[in-house]
This record gives C-alpha cells, structure tokens and sequence, in this order.
C-alpha cells in the first residue's frame, strides 16, 4: 500500500469487517499508522454508540389503539379449538389422568343406560315404588293442609292419581311460592321507588 | 388449564400464520415484537412523539390489515421497515423539516445526482423547541443523527441499530446496493465531524 492514510471508504470497509485480499493492507497499515489506527478507533466508538442506541416505547395503550382498527375475524372452528385447549390441563401426565378418568365415567354412563334399557321392567318398578314412597311421604306431612285447602277429594285425587298428580300438586306448590316471594320483591321495589 | 397459544418462542413467519387464520393473539404479538423499533425508527426520522405514535400506527394498521398478503420468502420486518420509512418520508415531504433537502430532480438516477440537483435548507440555530426535543433524544449521537437528511438517517439506523445487511436495507428501501452504501458512508462520514465538533478542538 502507498504511503498514504485510509480513505474514508477502507475506513468502512474495515467497520463492516469485509474480508477479502484488499483488506489485508489496510489492516497492516493501521497496525504502523497511529493516526489511521485512531481514525479507526474513533469510527467504531461512533458504530458502537449507535448499536447502543436504545428503543423508544410508544405509550402504554399504543396496541390497543391499534387493535381497534385491526380487523380480526377469528372463524368460529378456531375459537372452539382454542377454547378446548385452554381446558386441557397443562402437564402430559395430568391429561393423562384427565383422559382416563373421562374414559371410566363415560364407560359407567354407557353401562348403566344400556343396563337400563335391558332391565327397561324392572328400572319403572323401582322408579314406581320411590314415586309411591314420596307421595306416602307428602300426604304424611302435607295431608292434613291438603285437605283444609282443597278439601277431601283431593287428597283422594292425589292418592289414585300417581306419579302425574304429585308432580302436578308440586309444580302448584313451587309456582304458588315463586308468585310470592315475585310480588314480595316487587312491593319491596316499589316501596324504594317511592322512598327515593 | 392450559395457557393460552404461547407465541413469544415462535418464530415470524409461524405467527403471521397464526394471525392469517384469525387469531387475535398472533396480531398482538406481533404488535408486541415490533412496536419499539418501528416507533424508534419512525421517532428519529419525525422527532416528534405524538406524531411518530401515529405515524406508527398507521403503519401496523396497513400491515395487519393487509397480513393475507405477506409472503414468507420475505421478512415480515422488511415490510413493517419499509412502510415505516415512507410513512415517515411522506411525512417529512410535507413538513419540510429545516435539515431536509428539498428532493432533487425526479429524473435522478443516483445518489450523486440526487444530490447535484437538490439543495439544504441551512440549519438556523436550535429554537427552545427544538432544545426541548434534542434533550428528549439525549445524547449528542442522537442530535447528530437528528441532523442527517432522511435517507441516511433511515439508512443508518436500519444498518446499525436494527442490525439489517447492505443488502436487506437495499431490499427494504427499495435502494440500489450501491446507493445504501453511499448513504451509510455519508451518514457515517457526517456523524464523524458532527461529533467532532461537540468533541471541540483537540
């Protein structure tokens, strides 16, 4: 190389760390010229405060005012599958655990509604004999307010009519309290809207 | 419970993919990767917060809604990059900061001739305002690049503080090779005496 000092361009061509046959002599001559060898240092001081140079971060709702304006349409197939696989339990083996669990209560559901099925005779008498044990049990506690209500005859309607009068009774029963406690909720609004 | 999708380890292309089939969380990370060195990027071009916030925006806006079209030979960066720039430039174009240089001849072909046919608007001294905002940028590195035409300076920060190639930031700017090393040799050469002057003398 001429006895000269480095360009501004083999400057940068040692910056960028070229390789190659041209930079050999330039790195030889910064090795004998303190000025090169200077004007070298200088220049990566400057690349290096500019790696330095840090991030600026837009305020903290930036993504949420970008989200606004971003139109998102998330298929209905991928939320479901999403959605599923947030109630997958995290580790292998508590899915694991989960699967086998699911799989026996499944298995025990199945049995039981095929056993059901087969035994259809039997799984109506058992059903009979607890809908005659519940109505013995309301007429034991209920007979007596039954018969001062609705008179005689309905007690004697409740005793032949079976599974379909017990539940007619106490569906009157259920709507009858709901009714009250419905009014007793609305006169109490009332009162307030007056108050205020 | 399973966490929600986990996105942070996935690399671009696969969360685009993710975004591309609907998935608000893969927008949101992508968000979250690139909303600081866009805003940087498009702050040391614009210099000014709310506008750069905008700006910014803008530019997320354009991508996302748009996330069908990217290609994945490409990278996504490369693209929010590239929008970011001309945003920014466009922005500057009708500001016409003082130490931008009125664009030279549209029939320019390089970066010499750009220069032949164009002309600086002289730096008047710092008003308060722009003291204010010189302080916000901090150093004097900050203030010397804030002194760069728009060209080098996007040229400059995608070389060293993005750490992108030669020839991704030609890609990006849609430069040729040769007019991006041009600019960063000038970009470095104007940087050099900007700081030597606040160095003073010896």
């Amino acid at each position: 190389m001429e006895h000269r000092h480095l360009l501004p361009d083999e400057i940068d061509q040692l910056l960028d760390g070229e390789a190659g046959f041209g930079v050999a002599p330039l790195l030889a001559h910064v090795e004998n010229c303190p000025k090169c060898r200077a004007d070298l240092a200088e220049a990566r001081q400057m690349v290096s405060a500019l790696e330095r140079m840090p991030h600026f971060a837009p305020s903290p709702l930036f993504r949420d005012r970008v989200m606004t304006q971003v139109q998102v349409f998330e298929p209905w197939h991928v939320s479901a599958l999403d959605t599923a696989k947030r109630w997958l339990p995290a580790s292998r083996p508590t899915r694991f655990i989960g699967l086998a669990a699911t799989s026996v209560f499944a298995l025990i559901v199945s049995l039981s509604a095929v056993w059901m099925a087969v035994r259809l005779d039997a799984f109506l008498f058992f059903f009979d004999l607890a809908g005659q044990r519940v109505r013995a049990a309301l007429f034991d506690s209920l007979g007596g307010a039954i018969a001062s209500t609705f008179g005689s005859t309905a007690v004697d309607a409740l005793r032949t009519g079976g599974v379909a009068a017990v539940a007619g009774v106490t569906s009157f029963l259920v709507v009858v309290v709901l009714a009250a406690v419905g009014l007793r909720a609305l006169v109490a609004t009332a009162r307030r809207r007056r108050a205020t | 419970m399973a966490p929600s999708l986990d996105l942070a380890n996935l690399p671009d292309a696969d969360v685009v993919k993710l975004a591309q089939q609907g998935r608000e969380a893969a927008f949101r990370e992508l968000l979250r990767r690139y909303e600081r060195p866009v805003f940087s990027l498009i702050f040391r071009m614009v210099r000014d917060r709310e506008i750069s916030e905008d700006l910014a925006q803008d530019t997320f806006i354009k991508v996302l809604n748009h996330i069908d079209r990217y290609r994945p030979e490409f990278k996504l960066s490369s693209w929010l990059f590239k929008i970011a720039n001309n945003v920014a430039i466009d922005h500057l174009r009708k500001r016409q900061l003082d130490t931008i240089s009125i664009d030279g001849s549209p029939h320019a072909a390089t970066a010499a001739e750009v220069e032949a046919t164009s002309f600086d608007l002289t730096a008047r001294q710092e008003s308060a305002l722009e003291e204010m905002e010189a302080r916000e940028l901090g150093s004097a590195i900050e203030r010397a690049i804030a002194r760069l035409r728009p060209e080098y300076r996007s040229c400059i920060m995608l070389r060293h503080v993005e750490g992108r190639s030669y020839e991704e930031i030609a890609a990006t700017l849609d430069l040729p090779l040769g007019t991006v090393k041009t600019y960063i040799h000038r970009a470095r050469h104007e940087l050099r005496e900007a700081l030597e002057r606040v160095k003073g003398p010896g």
